[in-house]
């Protein structure tokens, strides 16, 4: 079927004033297209030359050296090791915790049938509208009663369940066939069985949307684990960048090179699975 | 039947099914048991809301109107002093001196700058964005190239696009580079006239292309049919996009305005890690002013008052969305 809008009978293709538009329509996505990657591109300049200055990596290093990467590795005063080890489990406990826990309440709030279902999925929508800035306080002052601050505990378990993900869930497991539950009641499977070994498997393609996107941006957080995590092992990558940027400002190189470790993964996983990324992106804005 | 059998019960104890009531009884399930069922499901989700959500929520209120002391762990009811504290003077005393000078009154400095910034970003995030995906789903060949270049800002943590920006316009930085041979070198970042928006123009960069794809998806859902008939009826290209694109995009707008606006007013991450809200408070967001009263000068009851205002303000707005778009709506 086509999609563009330009293709249907009585639409010029020829003449001046088409290629003057298309050459109009691709110097402006271009330009904008230069904007949002060159950033990147000189981060990765920067991270590769020894203490850059701004003439020197324009276009290419000056000379390409990973000693910003061997100073990392190399000084005392930055764990390097420790903040990567602290980001994956991080980012890796929050995502099994929402997968496991959303889908877990989508199953059930979408093929369940118990009392206060539909007034209880309702509460949960609701609990999107209330904005991230209100409980930063209270339940921070809440890990500081339970003596959780700078713990794993504490920077994961408030991330342990999210509106979004049970949402997405239930409106994936909704979609599907009542009958194969149906059927593996009358071979004598009980609810958590039907669950898990009849709809979970068909829910994979949301799970690993949910899964990649929370992961990501478990990676990517840095208004939560900078006021959880204060003393320096503690820290996850971004705060350890946010660290970095104020001890050495001046060493440009050894920064950006902090900055590309945090990037680089994210990066390269989008480039690799693209469409993937941005079809779970569009469900994601579907939600309203 | 076998399986009403009472050795077939055992084996679905806790069985439920969204299937009819007869086929329910058929399957010797409760109603019981399917609420106990639907419960254990939930439990886990209800257990982190309540403590982590829905109990902080209510303390925040308690806390607004309390001091909280770091040492005795004990808060003090202070009734509406944080406010009195956070609200005063009042923005217009002075000749409005606290919208100009964030020693008169911090807060509505932040909330100054805040405002600049939702203005600023909410409305190029957003009509940028549709513009990008106007033109690439028209004729542009390497679609998904260029598809990819504006997404790849969105997969970034602020953090480090805070820290890159921050190289890319420091006084020696690459943007300078550019702009020196023209005469327009100038320290972004270190001048409070600059400063904020130096911030918007990463806010701009990181956001706009979420907004696309969110467009691109919403424009996939526009009737082709619409296009021919408004063709045949030679309507321009104008008035296409005004009479049946734009009415048609209607549920994404009103998403991503929202989104956009809830977001901007929640600012914070970026700001802190950019210049940490300087020079001279240039780039103090209202929630970068509430984490600085809170987490670094331990006023925990000030900065709940401030969470409290924000919230009305960010509240008072997805409402005023919401009553507008119920008027905007379109039948066909």
């Amino acid at each position: 079927m086509a999609r563009s809008n330009y293709e249907y009978p009585g639409y010029e293709r020829d003449g001046a004033t088409y290629w003057t538009k298309t050459a109009v329509l691709y110097a402006v996505v271009t330009a904008g297209a230069l904007w949002m990657t060159l950033p990147f591109w000189w981060t990765i300049t920067s991270a590769f030359s020894a203490n850059p200055t701004s003439a020197e990596v324009t276009f290419v290093p000056a000379e390409f050296t990973v000693q910003n990467f061997l100073e990392l590795w190399n000084r005392d005063n930055i764990p390097l090791v420790r903040w990567f080890i602290n980001t994956i489990i991080f980012a890796g406990a929050v995502t099994i915790f929402n997968l496991v826990f959303d889908s877990l309440a989508g199953y059930a709030l979408a093929k369940v049938d118990f009392w206060g279902r539909d007034k209880l999925f309702l509460a949960f929508i609701s609990t999107m509208m209330i904005p991230g800035m209100i409980t930063l306080i209270p339940v921070y002052l809440i890990l500081v009663e339970l003596g959780w601050t700078n713990t794993y505990q504490g920077l994961i378990l408030p991330m342990a369940a999210s509106p979004f993900g049970i949402f997405l869930l239930r409106q994936h497991f909704k979609s599907l066939p009542s009958s194969l539950g149906d059927a593996a009641k009358i071979d004598g499977c009980g609810e958590f069985r039907t669950f898990y070994h009849v709809y979970l498997p068909l829910a994979k393609p949301a799970l690993a949307a949910l899964g990649i996107f929370t992961f990501m941006g478990a990676w990517n957080n840095f208004e939560w684990p900078v006021i959880v995590m204060t003393e320096t092992q503690n820290f996850t990558l971004p705060v350890a960048l946010f660290a970095v940027r104020n001890q050495y400002f001046a060493e440009t190189g050894l920064m950006m090179a902090v900055a590309l470790i945090i990037v680089a993964p994210v990066i390269i996983a989008f480039l690799s699975a693209q469409k993937y990324f941005i079809r779970g992106m569009s469900l994601s804005g579907m939600k309203g | 039947m076998a399986y009403e059998s009472e050795a077939d019960e055992r084996t679905t104890t806790e069985s439920g099914t969204s299937g009819l009531a007869g086929a329910k009884r058929r399957l010797g399930i409760t109603e019981d048991q399917s609420n106990l069922a639907g419960l254990l499901f939930v439990a886990p989700n209800v257990a982190v809301f309540s403590v982590f959500l829905l109990g902080p929520v209510l303390y925040a209120f308690y806390l607004a109107f309390t001091e909280y002391s770091m040492l005795t762990h004990e808060s003090t009811w202070v009734g509406l002093d944080n406010f009195w504290t956070v609200l005063t003077p009042w923005p217009w005393e002075n000749g409005f001196e606290p919208l100009r000078d964030p020693g008169a009154n911090t807060w509505w400095f932040s909330l100054r700058n805040t405002a600049i910034y939702a203005i600023g970003t909410v409305p190029l995030q957003i009509y940028g964005g549709l513009a990008i995906a106007l033109m690439l789903d028209k004729r542009v060949r390497a679609k998904s190239a260029y598809r990819a270049a504006y997404f790849m800002p969105v997969m970034l943590s602020g953090a480090a696009s805070a820290v890159i920006w921050r190289w890319l316009l420091a006084d020696n930085g690459i943007i300078n580079e550019f702009l020196s041979p023209l005469g327009l070198a100038h320290n972004w970042a270190g001048d409070p006239n600059t400063a904020l928006g130096a911030i918007m123009l990463l806010a701009i960069w990181g956001g706009i292309g979420f907004n696309m794809i969110l467009f691109l998806a919403g424009l996939q859902n526009v009737p082709q049919e619409l296009y021919e008939a408004s063709r045949i009826d030679g309507a321009s290209a104008w008035q296409r996009f005004r009479h049946v694109t734009w009415p048609n995009l209607g549920n994404t707008n009103f998403f991503v305005i929202v989104m956009a606006i809830i977001g901007a007013f929640q600012v914070f991450g970026i700001a802190l890690v950019f210049e940490e809200g300087g020079p001279y408070y240039a780039t103090t967001t209202a929630v970068l002013r509430i984490y600085q009263r809170a987490f670094e000068e331990n006023y925990f009851g000030e900065g709940a008052a401030m969470a409290m205002i924000l919230f009305a303000i960010i509240f008072a707005f997805s409402y005023w969305q919401y009553r507008y778009r119920k008027s905007e709506e379109v039948d066909y």
